[in-house]
């Protein structure tokens, strides 16, 4: 697992890089009166990062050390969670603090371990209501409400 | 006014009820991120500072600045305290600062001895904390005047430095923690260019203009990574809890522990005054000292009271230590201490030389609430060990959706946008993926920070110097700096080429 991650990822990391310095040297010239511009640390940066990937390339391709054997991860539960993270934070706005994080916490309670459902709502329920009446009714901040 | 003047304004500042309130509020989350497998300091600290922004929301900015801070502050030491408890109860180190302390602390848990462990390590780390004190105190002033004679190349290099330390001992490979450190400066080039005023790389999106957002950052690679981490690795290991029992040590723990705990907070201060050298490493080496001078070695590892003293007296220090750096030059030394940075950013305090003269009362308010704050765990630990070895079996069932919860609506409460909370959940991924893959997220974080900075110096020192580079090699304490930051990154590497093993930082 390491060794291939580490092949993409400084691939990734090479084309960040290569980015950095395209997209600097379209930054249009600083009208300071000076000839160090916005785009010299960036246009550096973006050199060195590629030279460490180079870098960081050859040594995954030197290093002999196999895959790591282990317990597979549980993608399902995560993606389960994931899912329901991205859920979240799109129906913040529009359904309000208060029911979004309330599903939000049922979903991952029970999803982590099955049962005791009277325990997870009331957990649930408490953490949801009580953040919101304390950050609005105590501390004046400011959260979606309810759905109008 | 002398330094000791100050210090009894920080006082009067920590001892209002408020600050009091926070210090206590702060020891005790640390306390009990300590004790949480799940949560680090560098987490606990990141998921607390929206929180402090809303509490002091309500007051002018130089006293919310201090609270807030005085709060963030006691999670980082308290977490120290709390790491401890679950390395000698569980056998499971909190934090990576206690692993040394899990060899002796657990056997001496084994033993029947768990309370005197717990007692001792809370002793140390008082000790530790008040000698860390004493020397901040000291070291304050001197170490600030001679920061403000630096000029932007001086400024440029001590910077680099503090990122090549970190680099240099962070993770398995250097070559990989350059990595994260030179994509963290390229992540903080973002948004608006505070020199020329000309924005880059954002696209025409509005929510880019001001640069990424650091505390959202943090929290995703540190919190939410760690909670992903933990579901898709399974980690949801049940120890047994040992039990507590006598909870005074005897004199004779006592006269065993007393050198130990001096020479560890001693040692653990100076180290952790390093940039780049944190709590870990100041745990080990203090262990190994220790060890080395100990008339019976042997009985290491087998429950030496010694080996809980030491590394839990350093680890403590260690935490004071890298206060100095940061409170008087502006430069972070760890993951934790750049997220206290990036905080004190937030309430637009300026760490460095200027903080002492400009925001007195957040300066030394924070140090005097360290000495109260050492206080208060001291006896909150004592009594209330038993109650914090519970918190251990919290269920993870429950802690990590809420933890997702709490950063979420930490980030919006800030934020007040959907934008940031997407950025949240994909630096969850990639703090997944990046600490698994051994690319240490510390660097990449601190680098987050100190980007603006370094590059603000940068340009103005080139500019001064009409664009030659030669200035920040002409300079000598600049010279100085760069030389030493050359040598924090190759020495490790040349270590490694012989074939030995370096003891390496992690996140903490």
């Amino acid at each position: 697992m390491s060794r291939t991650f580490d092949r993409y990822a400084s691939i990734i990391f090479l084309l960040i890089g290569v980015f950095f310095i395209t997209e600097s040297r379209k930054i249009a010239a600083t009208s300071y009166g000076s000839n160090v511009g916005p785009d010299i640390f960036p246009i550096g940066l973006g050199i060195l990062l590629i030279l460490l990937s180079i870098k960081l390339f050859i040594e995954a391709v030197k290093s002999k050390q196999e895959a790591r054997g282990g317990e597979k991860p549980d993608y399902k539960r995560f993606f389960i969670i994931f899912a329901a993270a991205i859920l979240y934070i799109v129906l913040l706005e529009p359904l309000g603090y208060v029911i979004t994080t309330f599903l939000f916490l049922l979903i991952g309670f029970q999803v982590l371990e099955r049962g005791g459902w009277l325990k997870s709502i009331v957990i649930a329920a408490a953490f949801s209501f009580g953040v919101y009446y304390i950050f609005v009714g105590l501390l004046q901040g400011s959260l979606p409400g309810f759905p109008v | 006014m002398d330094t000791v003047q100050f210090l009894m304004n920080g006082f009067g500042v920590a001892m209002q009820w408020q600050n009091l309130l926070f210090a206590f509020c702060g020891v005790l989350i640390g306390t009990a991120v300590g004790v949480l497998p799940g949560i680090g300091p560098m987490s606990g600290v990141a998921l607390l500072i929206p929180i402090t922004a809303t509490l002091t929301s309500g007051l002018d900015p130089q006293s919310a600045a201090a609270s807030s801070i005085i709060l963030l502050a006691g999670v980082y030491y308290g977490a120290m305290y709390g790491g401890s408890t679950t390395s000698i109860l569980l056998n499971t180190p909190g934090e990576s600062s206690s692993v040394v302390t899990a060899l002796d602390g657990y056997q001496m848990a084994r033993q029947g001895r768990a309370g005197a462990a717990l007692s001792i390590s809370a002793i140390g780390s008082f000790v530790a904390g008040i000698v860390a004190l004493l020397g901040l105190t000291l070291l304050a002033k001197p170490l600030s005047q001679l920061a403000l004679s630096f000029g932007p190349a001086e400024y440029f290099s001590l910077m680099l430095l503090g990122l090549c330390a970190v680099s240099g001992l962070a993770g398995s490979s250097i070559t990989k923690a350059l990595i994260m450190t030179v994509a963290g400066l390229l992540l903080a080039t973002i948004g608006m260019d505070n020199v020329s005023g000309v924005s880059r790389f954002t696209y025409n999106n509005p929510y880019l203009y001001s640069g990424l957002e650091f505390l959202t950052v943090a929290v995703g690679l540190f919190a939410l990574g760690e909670v992903f981490r933990t579901i898709l690795d399974k980690d949801n290991d049940d120890g047994k809890v040992a039990k507590v029992g006598r909870i005074l040590p005897t004199k004779q723990d006592m006269k065993e522990s007393t050198g130990p705990i001096v020479r560890g907070s001693l040692l653990g201060f100076f180290i952790g005054v390093l940039p780049g050298a944190g709590a870990t490493l100041a745990s080990f080496f203090s262990y190994i000292t220790e060890k080395k001078i100990s008339k019976r070695p042997e009985t290491f590892g087998h429950g030496a009271i010694a080996g809980v003293a030491a590394p839990e007296s350093a680890n403590n220090g260690a935490s004071g230590g890298a206060m100095i750096p940061l409170l008087t030059m502006g430069i972070p030394g760890s993951g934790t201490t750049a997220i206290l940075m990036g905080a004190l950013i937030m309430y637009n305090v300026q760490p460095g030389p200027l903080l002492f003269e400009d925001n007195p009362q957040v300066a030394w308010g924070l140090i005097a609430s360290m000495f109260i704050g050492n206080v208060m765990l001291l006896i909150l630990n004592m009594p209330l060990v038993k109650v914090f070895a519970k918190v251990i079996d919290t269920p993870a069932k429950y802690l990590l959706p809420i933890i997702v919860a709490i950063s979420i609506f930490g980030v919006y409460a800030v934020q007040f946008n959907i934008f940031d909370l997407a950025l949240l959940l994909a630096c969850g991924l990639l703090g997944y993926f990046l600490t698994k893959n051994d690319y240490p997220v510390a660097p990449l974080v601190l680098a987050l920070v100190l980007g603006p900075m370094i590059e603000n110096n940068m340009r103005r020192a080139l500019t001064s110097s009409n664009g030659d580079f030669s200035i920040f090699v002409t300079s000598p304490v600049s010279l100085l700096f760069l030389l030493i930051g050359a040598l924090w990154i190759s020495i490790p590497l040349i270590m490694k080429m012989r074939g030995r093993s370096v003891i390496i930082n992690e996140e903490d």
